[in-house]
């Protein structure tokens, strides 16, 4: 299943300082929805704070995009541009 | 849609690649365009705004009852004439803004929190009467103690800004407010190990000053708002939508009610991707029933619009002796203004992204200061954070007795390593910018007395997101491509030869434009050099759609199966030998067949574009310092920049040698200076000293490609790297003419001069 | 609401009469590249403007009695292209030339630059060396000062209501002369000069400074000459003693303040560096004339 790790402090008040966790999840959506069952309030956070990368690539908005079960993915704060 | 292009087109490419004539070139240099400033609607009125003295002061009271009785004033407004909004963050420009913050930055209330900051406008029938009723408004202040040092901000006696600002990101909350608005952290490895194994450490502290972003036309907007609640803004800004949502929510309207049209932009750089004058423009419309016009002095624009942040930085890295680096400690403390919200967390990212380093730890402080309110500056958060940590490389490779530029390979990210900020690099050309500069002439070339090299490279994400584009094809067999990205780089004639490419049509005969917030679907702002990839891909897109349509035209026409239709340079072809007496059908030929075979041609797309890449670059830059006064010459400079795919080589190169300009103005002369009540002493560009054109010699750009397999002609953003390494590459230029490490920004004469006299 | 009136006198007492009648809010117009700025800014609330560019005498430039005289409202795009006094006074023409921008120059004019009255004026410390005169004309008549009796302050001139500056002589070249003038600014153009520093030199026949004037900008409340600086020179080919004998003196001639332009000790010292460099050019022009 898909390997998720939080890669920003502001995560980790929701984790109680867990930072890496498996998920069983085909989806972006459904793995948010997974996040936020476990810990309450993630969910949220992730949609309006973050940007997801999945295998390496950066995702914003991205909940129909698909996870396979070796994908690595890393929450990482929504970077602004200039 | 957010569909993925299967390959990149590189090959036999007749417009992308080459070199057009921008579309918008002709009016911009004889003066023709129409810029935010030069617009007018009858009845208009002149807007102006009242601003604090005070670089930090409670409201007592305003009183605007004798502006209000002159003759000619037609509205008066005070954040009174605003909701009081709930803090709540809202995404319409590229990050989540506070928006109670976003409108009490447009219009103070309660307190203000720099020299500068709104606290009422007005709207009359002239210029002078507009001035006359300014002074006529008096407001009593209670000034408090200001600080505008970030570390002085940091310090537990300093005056606080907001009494409801308690800091984030700490283990325990805490009980009293603070300056510090956010602490972040980020972490690999174990650091002490690391540092234990390390042979060589090195460390640094360097500061820089705050700096504008510097466009050439200040803020202008026209607002009309009309008794039906209809409103319509034309503005200068990077992103109509942007402007339309936060107006809406600032001032409690219906965003389907305002129509935004942004007008021609005399640069941006990120300063244009937020609001100032047009929730204001459209309150003093409301209550005055004409149109006002606002434009801001560039005094305003320094006293009262964002610069990025001043910061500190303290970098300390190990290494063994071969050059491999073990640990890296970083800290960041940036100054946000007046509210929350400095782009610490980019710098965080970025500072070590270059390199892999198995044991690091980033901690960046977000920290509100008694000065404008910072806004985004092209790779917003990168350049200062790069400054620090490719200074301190460049003493680790004199320390190692190494190349800069073999350190920099030995160490480097490429494909398959995790970068500093998580995820694994893919498709990235970092190693060919440095390869790209190491077999460069200018590498090698000689240098003489008081003259030194430095070398330095930089990172940027370059961000995908919602773009819409449509494209129309005439009766002529031309074709109009309409997006919603304003022009700002140069985007706009790329959109038009992606279509082109596609379409099989000459350039000349594509046509693109910016539309307004009615008359194109939503696109996320340009900015964050996303346009020429995600706005690209839309378009793309939809010109791939009218080529599927042609195809099923042209098949209708022929009589033959779809299959056997293809399109080749811009006709369909029958592949039919049966029925190559057929000839080709060209796009005006269809075009002017078209009622006949499904109505008007054209196709629009919506997409969200994801897997936008990452840029990086290497820079060469040669200075001669004058000892006896401290002036820094730049004498060559080359910049290699991995773009994915240049679609025009040209406006590349221009946004290459534009961000590396920026940065050696950052690195030379640029800053805020602020006197001791807090004011800005240099609100002018003739004080705060961005580079003239004498000042720089060619920039030499090198386009490097290593295309980015998500984008149809694998593009990659190109306009933020480029202002990255230019800060530390003078600087350790400047160590190496004089042989002293300089540490804080700017490098300005009386500074040299006095370090060598004490060298 | 305000109102600016404006007016185009064409006789120099007409000019006078009219600077009187308009009292404390009239002010002279000559390139107005002052004035519109510091209008436009706020920083002046003119009631009158009296646009003394048709007065006879204001604009062009003639060779009288060996000397030049320079319409003081003559652009410094004009002053730029005259070969003769180019020739004769390279520094002079250099320091006008480098007043504002190639734009500005259209405009710029000497008259304005000396009675803007700031201690950073380009044009002051060449013409000061040079021994240039203002030719003043006011309700009194004409009278002649030498240029560094006008800035008397920041921003404040000598003379007295009613007056402009309507001409600038030049005296007649001796041989082996020639000045220079250079200035510090941290980019390379469009500044206000940190320090200027202006040189006039004559030598002997046998390459001998005979006569040697110094000048400082941007270091003190005016721009003033600074006479040891001059003295220190004389007698010499300038060897490198009399250049350090120069810097010193150039140094202790400044009175110089820290503002956002420049610090006090990097103000003296580049004093010091200018006079050297800017001596040294002017020596090797005046070497180059027979």
């Amino acid at each position: 299943m898909p390997h998720v790790v939080a890669a920003c402090s502001t995560c980790r008040q929701f984790t109680d300082g867990l930072v890496e966790f498996d998920v069983e999840a085909d989806s972006v959506r459904r793995m948010i929805g997974e996040l936020d069952r476990r810990f309450p309030g993630l969910g949220e956070h992730i949609e309006r704070r973050m940007a997801i990368a999945i295998d390496g690539e950066i995702h914003q908005d991205a909940h129909g995009a698909r996870l396979a079960a070796d994908s690595e993915v890393y929450l990482i704060p929504r970077i602004g541009g200039g | 849609m957010s569909e993925v292009m299967d390959r990149p087109q590189t090959l036999n490419l007749k417009v992308v690649g080459t070199r057009p004539i921008r579309p918008d070139g002709a009016d911009k240099v004889t003066g023709k365009a129409t810029f935010g400033a030069d617009f007018s609607m009858p009845g208009m009125l002149v807007g102006k705004i009242k601003r604090s003295p005070h670089a930090h002061a409670r409201i007592v009271s305003i009183d605007t009852k004798k502006a209000l009785a002159l003759a000619g004033v037609k509205a008066v407004i005070t954040a009174a004439d605003f909701p009081d909004l709930a803090s709540e963050e809202y995404e319409a420009g590229e990050s989540a803004a506070n928006l109670r913050d976003l409108a009490l930055n447009c219009m103070a209330r309660g307190k203000v929190l720099y020299d500068g900051h709104a606290v009422a406008a007005v709207a009359a029938t002239s210029s002078s009467i507009a001035d006359a009723a300014l002074a006529l408004i008096t407001v009593t202040y209670d000034v408090l103690p200001h600080v505008i040092d970030v570390e002085a901000a940091m310090e537990a006696g300093a005056p606080v800004l907001h009494a409801h600002l308690f800091t984030e990101g700490l283990e325990t909350k805490p009980d009293r407010p603070s300056n510090i608005a956010k602490r972040n952290e980020l972490m690999r490895g174990d650091l002490e190990a690391g540092f234990a194994q390390a042979e060589v450490t090195v460390e640094g502290r360097y500061t820089t000053a705050a700096v504008h972003q510097g466009y050439i036309e200040p803020h202008a907007c026209v607002a009309a708002f009309a008794p039906d609640g209809q409103c319509q803004v034309w503005s200068s800004s990077q992103g109509q939508f942007m402007v339309r949502t936060y107006c809406a929510k600032i001032l409690g309207l219906e965003a389907s009610n305002i129509r935004v049209t942004p007008t021609e932009i005399g640069g941006g750089f990120g300063g244009k991707t937020t609001v100032y004058l047009e929730p204001l423009a459209l309150a003093l419309s409301r209550q005055s029933g004409a149109p006002v016009k606002m434009v801001m002095t560039r005094e305003e624009v320094f006293r009262a619009t964002g610069p990025t942040s001043g910061a500190v930085i303290e970098v300390k890295l190990g290494a063994k002796r071969d050059g491999a680096i073990t640990a890296a400690r970083v800290v960041l403390k940036y100054q946000a203004g007046a509210f929350p919200g400095s782009p610490v967390g980019a710098g965080s990212m970025t500072a070590l992204a270059c390199y892999d380093v198995p044991n690091f730890s980033v901690t960046g402080f977000d920290v509100v200061t008694n000065s404008p309110k910072v806004a985004a500056y092209r790779a917003p958060g990168a350049p200062i954070s790069a400054f620090g940590v490719e200074s301190a490389m460049d003493d680790l490779a004199r320390e190692l007795g190494m190349d800069p530029i073999a350190l920099r390979r030995k160490n480097a990210v490429r494909d398959g390593v995790k970068a500093a900020y998580g995820p694994t690099f893919r498709n990235i050309g970092y190693l060919e910018t440095l390869e790209a500069i190491a077999d460069h002439p200018h590498y090698k070339a000689p240098l003489g007395p008081n003259q030194g090299r430095g070398v330095a490279v930089g990172f940027w994400f370059n961000v995908g997101g919602e773009s819409t584009a449509a494209v129309q094809v005439g009766e002529d067999g031309s074709a109009v491509v309409v997006t919603g990205n304003p022009d700002i780089g140069g985007s706009r004639a790329s959109m038009a030869m992606m279509a082109a490419e596609v379409l099989g049509l000459p350039i000349e005969k594509v046509r693109p434009i910016v539309a307004d917030t009615a008359s194109i679907g939503f696109s996320m702002l340009t900015g964050g050099s996303r346009t020429t990839f995600a706005t690209g891909m839309a378009v793309t897109q939809a010109a791939q759609k009218i080529v599927v349509d042609l195809k099923r035209r042209a098949a209708q026409i022929w009589d033959v199966p779809v299959e056997q239709v293809d399109w080749i340079n811009g006709a369909a072809v029958c592949l039919d030998a049966a029925k190559a007496d057929k000839g080709d059908l060209t796009l005006a030929a269809l075009a002017a067949q078209s009622a006949r075979t499904g109505g008007p041609i054209g196709a629009q797309v919506s997409l969200t574009a994801q897997g936008a890449g990452p840029g990086f670059g290497a820079h060469i830059c040669d200075v001669e310092v004058d000892p006896e006064t401290g002036h820094v010459t730049i004498l060559r400079y080359t910049a290699a920049q991995d773009v994915g795919r240049a679609i025009h080589p040209a406006y590349v190169e221009g946004q290459i040698q534009g961000g590396v300009a920026q940065g050696i103005g950052w690195a030379l002369n640029e800053e805020y200076v602020f006197d001791s009540e807090g004011r800005m002493e240099n609100a002018g560009f003739l004080d705060y000293r961005v580079p003239v054109a004498s000042d720089l010699p060619m920039i030499e750009p090198i386009i490097v490609e290593v295309a980015n397999p998500r984008h149809p002609f694998g593009a990659k953003g190109v306009g933020e790297v480029p202002i990255v390494p230019p800060l530390a590459a003078v600087a350790n230029a400047v160590r190496a003419a004089i042989g002293v490490r300089m540490t804080d920004l700017p490098l300005s004469p009386p500074k040299i001069r006095a370090v060598i006299d004490a060298r | 609401m305000s109102q600016i009136a404006y007016l185009a006198p064409t006789s120099a007492d007409e000019a006078a009469a009219a600077l009187i009648k308009g009292g404390a809010t009239a002010r002279v117009l000559s390139g107005g590249t002052d004035l519109l700025v510091q209008l436009r800014a706020g920083r002046l609330a003119p009631g009158l403007i009296v646009d003394v560019k048709r007065v006879p005498g204001a604009i062009g430039i003639r060779q009288e009695d060996g000397g030049f005289v320079i319409g003081a409202s003559t652009p410094g795009m004009t002053i730029g292209e005259h070969a003769a006094l180019e020739k004769a006074w390279p520094g002079v023409v250099e320091a006008v030339m480098l007043i504002g921008s190639t734009q500005i120059q259209g405009r710029a004019s000497i008259a304005g630059n000396l009675c803007n009255a700031s201690p950073a004026a380009d044009s002051a410390p060449a013409l000061i060396a040079a021994r240039a005169t203002c030719v003043i004309v006011g309700p009194s008549g004409r009278r002649e000062a030498p240029v560094e009796a006008i800035g008397i302050a920041p921003g404040r001139t000598s003379l007295a209501k009613g007056e402009f500056v309507l001409e600038i002589r030049l005296p007649p070249r001796a041989a082996r002369s020639a000045d220079a003038y250079l200035r510090s600014i941290p980019r390379t153009e469009m500044d206000i000069a940190v320090v200027g520093a202006g040189v006039n030199l004559t030598l002997d026949a046998d390459g001998v400074i005979a006569d040697a004037r110094v000048a400082l900008g941007a270091v003190g409340p005016t721009v003033a000459l600074a006479p040891d600086a001059g003295a220190a020179i004389i007698g010499t080919r300038l060897d490198e003693a009399a250049l350090a004998r120069l810097d010193d003196a150039a140094r202790s001639a400044c009175q110089p303040i820290s503002d956002k332009r420049g610090t006090v000790d990097f103000r003296t010292k580049i004093a010091g560096v200018l006079a050297r460099r800017a001596a040294a050019i002017a020596y090797g022009r005046a070497r180059g004339r027979a």
